[in-house]
């Protein structure tokens, strides 16, 4: 997925950069500007940053060079910083798509699918010509956020043009997988591989395998697509969790940690990391890692309820209560969240509250148990 | 919403690098064990008659007592045993229950037939709970069952009745399975009361059939439903009164595994926390008045840390911390974590899963009956688990038996692979049961594996620490002196702490005596019991390295 992504960001630095290139005096503004363009195209982003924060400094409105100078620091990695370029830069122009677009991007490489979603959207809304651009990434936004039917809302009407592009066919195939659609995602994993071995595809097909509890399967699966492409984005992180399910926690932890060599932000790793480091009941670290993978998903349910949970095991009941409190007024239905909050409860003296959240704990979590089918595994 | 929650499990590398970490101090001598079974004929194999087709009691098979049925002062040893199926009866001999006499010489005798406990008419047969509910010096069995459940009355002759009929045990709601079950005098009126944990209500002909892509595997527990446990009060006489509802116990409905009895609030009465499959578990505080009231969210056993509630199975309490407060260990499945909490001076629990290793340690391990146990005498109890995967689906699920040792109170490192092949024997293990076998001190193990003989594992007890067993009778209390609480202090001012109770780990009944390691030292300075009367009677002085019996003063 990370080619889509850089694929997309030479096209967006092709849109942004003015093609003007030509000498000026230092001492003009212009000039400085024109002579910061001329190092970004040259590749001296330290210059150009440096020239465009100089013109800046004295045409501080403008839009243009913020923009250019989102772009140099977006390309020479600094995307922190681009992004509060890109966003003083739309505080003057909200609906410029362009930088809707960079900024979504800056987003994205830093690992915040959520954001990056909505500036996605906001500018295909804006520039319907920069929807083709701009569906892939958001597709792999929503599969990040596990908002696979979104996905699949975006990439389904476009199959029959885009069946056999690699990236496609990935996204589809995750999102159909994702989405509990195992068939189609089947179909969509032999099409890769009828084109030849690929690393996408076994990745998908460990994921297919895993779902079915076939973790020795999956397994094998993963360490093919390691093989052909060791740094496929995810693989690593869902090696991690064959591990964990089947209770190898130190080579859970390895593959998680690996997982984070290539992508420090994915969110699969670093939840599962923090879950490791809380049983651990190495709450600084779990704290670091679950904070990364709030930062992934904001407002991930699951990830919240942890860092409840780490509030409390790390004996602060009362910021427990507050962040339980909170994430039961948004999913009245999580079960666990009222079973902890009922304990929170009792531990904090308050026996009527720990009593209806117990009695609604007992009754969420009988009602999701009354759907267990035979066909569930242990 | 977020079933990764089930994922929880922790990191394996404790067991390498302690291992690791020992290079570098003194090597502590650790006794090992070794299988006695093989000297003694008999012919008791545990026997779940699987065929092919999964039926869901098949999972649960072979319980163990170890108790002294004819006061010989050696503990003897009763199996129980599955049933042909799906006509759920002892069609053959191979499903018989089974008593082997202790000889006292390191080999057993099959005395089941004499003693009448084959179990004939019985059906597929669970825990047993071993206790002396007539106070008449004879410990007598009660036996869990698919069908109606069993007292037995040892008749002080090396034979049994069966007195179920009239005794008001005979009668439970249809069709559940009754799984484990333990003796305690909850009311301290000096009749040994009973406990029932019960798995939910099945027969043959409402088994289900679960299976993904045409492999078949033993259901998930929630396909079938949960049930309530039952407490039986002793009116004396071998009546016994149904008080499940009335103490509070009707008001619950779980799937019951192992039962641990303690006074976890010390107020002198003795509470019940049962661990429940897949349900959250359950701890009744005992409120004195004759009823119970539900209190594991307030305890914080109900769930993990996570609240997640996973497949417990065994359950024990104990002291392992030597704080005076008796701590809570259940174990449950691979890629769960066995569960470890922490008493917090008679008010709440924590979870200690991860601080202590048990995380890092547990998560490959199928875990069935379990039990805080001092195997090297150092004053620690370590933390035993009999394992073995539900299903058959290959090799691996076949798993050993583990020993976390304890060390000094805080953490836990694996030392199962250095406690001898026998000790690791990999299987579908069951049922286990600790009990000082040849009276040397040292506790031995014996544990069931599903199609196999049992293995009696004998302790070497060759690392020279000292100990004590104490055997309580009582006299105000229960004769048994279950639920009494026992305070040693060493001569160097050492505090250890442990309880009267038989019921340890799952469908399992342990030696009742009482055991203490001293490690090295071997003066005690006094021996405190605070006996269910509530009479505290100290002892001054005992020698240590011998079994004391300690008979409750009359006030």
């Amino acid at each position: 997925m990370k080619r889509t992504v850089s694929s997309a960001c030479a096209i967006l630095l092709n849109i942004l950069f003015p093609l003007l290139c030509a000498q000026q005096p230092a001492s003009n503004p212009e000039a400085i500007l024109q002579h910061a363009i001329t190092l970004h195209q040259s590749g001296d982003l330290e210059g150009a940053i440096k020239a465009y924060q100089e013109y800046l400094a004295q045409r501080p409105d403008s839009i243009q060079a913020r923009s250019n100078l989102g772009a140099a620091l977006a390309r020479a990695g600094r995307y922190e910083e681009a992004i509060g370029e890109y966003n003083r830069a739309l505080a003057q122009s909200p609906d410029n798509p362009a930088l809707l677009l960079n900024l979504g991007l800056a987003y994205y490489k830093t690992g915040r699918p959520a954001e990056a979603a909505a500036r996605f959207e906001r500018a295909a809304s804006l520039a319907p010509q920069f929807k083709d651009q701009v569906t892939l990434l958001l597709a792999s936004c929503y599969n990040s956020l596990g908002r696979y039917k979104d996905a699949i809302a975006l990439l389904a009407p476009i199959e029959k043009d885009k069946s056999g592009d690699p990236g496609f066919d990935y996204l589809y195939g995750t999102a159909l997988i994702g989405d509990g659609q195992g068939a189609a995602g089947g179909v969509v994993i032999d099409r890769i591989l009828s084109r030849g071995e690929s690393a996408e595809a076994r990745l998908l097909r460990a994921t297919l395998k895993m779902s079915a509890h076939d973790y020795d399967g999956a397994i094998a699966d993963v360490e093919k697509a390691i093989a052909l492409n060791s740094k496929l984005p995810g693989a690593h992180a869902r090696l991690g969790e064959l591990f964990f399910a089947r209770g190898e926690i130190d080579r859970a932890r390895a593959a998680f940690g690996e997982e984070l060599t290539i992508d420090p932000d994915d969110f699969t790793s670093n939840l599962n990391l923090g879950v490791l480091a809380k049983q651990d009941q190495d709450y600084p670290a779990a704290r670091r890692y679950l904070a990364t993978a709030l930062k992934t998903r904001p407002n991930d349910a699951g990830v919240r309820y942890q860092m409840a949970a780490l509030d409390l095991a790390s004996g602060n009941p009362d910021q427990a209560r507050q962040a339980l409190e909170a994430l039961i007024a948004e999913s009245p239905d999580f079960g666990e969240a009222h079973a902890t909050l009922a304990t929170v409860y009792y531990r904090l003296g308050r026996t009527a509250d720990g009593d209806r959240e117990r009695a609604l704990a007992d009754k969420l979590i009988a009602a999701r148990d009354a759907a267990v089918t035979g066909a569930t595994p242990r | 919403m977020i079933r990764w929650l089930a994922v929880v499990g922790l990191c394996a590398v404790g067991c390498i690098w302690w291992i690791a970490a020992g290079a570098e101090e003194p090597a502590p001598r650790r006794p090992h064990f070794t299988d006695i079974a093989p000297k003694s004929n008999f012919t008791y194999k545990t026997d779940n008659n699987f065929t092919g087709r999964k039926y869901f009691p098949q999972t649960m098979c072979g319980g163990i007592a170890a108790f002294d049925f004819d006061n010989d002062g050696h503990m003897d040893l009763f199996f129980t045993n599955g049933a042909k199926l799906p006509e759920m009866q002892k069609t053959d001999p191979r499903f018989y229950n089974c008593l082997l006499r202790n000889r006292g010489d390191g080999t057993f005798e099959d005395v089941t037939a004499h003693a009448g406990l084959l179990g004939k008419d019985l059906g597929f047969s669970f825990g047993v709970a071993a206790g002396d509910y007539d106070n008449d010096g004879y410990e007598d069995l009660f036996v869990c069952n698919a069908g109606r459940n069993t007292l037995y009355h040892n008749n002080g002759d090396g034979t049994f009745t069966d007195v179920t009929g009239g005794s008001g045990l005979e009668n439970k709601p249809k069709d559940v399975i009754s799984v484990a079950a333990a003796w305690f005098d909850y009311d301290n009126d000096g009749k040994l009361d009973l406990i029932v944990s019960n798995y939910t209500a099945w027969t043959p002909e409402t088994d289900k059939i679960c299976a993904v892509n045409g492999q078949t595997f033993y259901c998930h527990p929630k396909v079938y439903a949960s049930v309530a446990h039952r407490l039986y009060h002793n009116l004396g006489g071998g009546h016994f009164q149904d008080v499940t509802d009335s103490s509070g116990f009707g008001k619950e409905l779980g799937k019951g595994m192992g039962i641990a009895i303690a006074d976890f609030n010390r107020d002198g009465y003795m509470d019940v926390f049962i661990a429940n499959d897949t349900v959250r578990n359950f701890l009744f505080i005992n409120q004195k008045n004759g009823t119970f009231k539900e209190s594991a969210y307030e305890w914080g056993v109900a769930y993990d840390d996570t609240g997640n509630a996973g497949s417990s199975m065994g359950a024990d309490a104990k002291d392992y911390d030597n704080d005076g407060w008796p701590d809570i260990f259940y174990n449950n499945l691979k890629g769960q974590i066995w569960g470890l909490f922490r008493n917090i001076d008679g008010k709440y629990m924590n979870y200690v899963s991860g601080l202590s290793h048990i995380s890092r340690l547990s998560a490959r391990m199928s875990g069935w009956s379990n039990g805080f146990i001092d195997y090297n005498n150092d004053g620690w109890k370590d933390l035993y688990s009999s394992n073995g995967e539900i299903d058959d689906l290959g090799e691996s699920s076949r798993q050993p038996d583990t020993m976390f040792e304890n060390v000094d109170g805080k953490q836990f490192r694996d030392v199962s692979s250095l406690l001898g092949p026998d000790f690791v024997r990999p299987g579908f293990q069951r049922g286990s049961a600790f009990a000082d076998l040849n009276n040397d001190g040292f506790l031995d193990l014996v544990v069931t594996s599903l199609d196999q003989k049992p293995r009696i594992l004998m302790n070497s007890a060759d690392n020279g620490n000292h100990w004590l067993l104490v055997n309580t009778i009582g006299r105000r209390s229960n004769r048994d002196g279950i639920g009494a609480e026992l305070k040693l202090t060493t001569g160097s001012g050492r505090t250890l702490y442990n309880h009267v109770t038989t019921s340890v780990g799952f469908m399992s009944s342990s030696d009742k005596r009482v055991h203490f390691g001293l490690g090295a030292e071997k003066d005690i300075a006094s021996l405190e019991i605070r006996w269910p009367s509530g009479i505290v009677q100290t002892i001054k002085k005992p020698k240590a390295d011998r079994i004391l019996t300690v008979t409750e003063p009359a006030r």
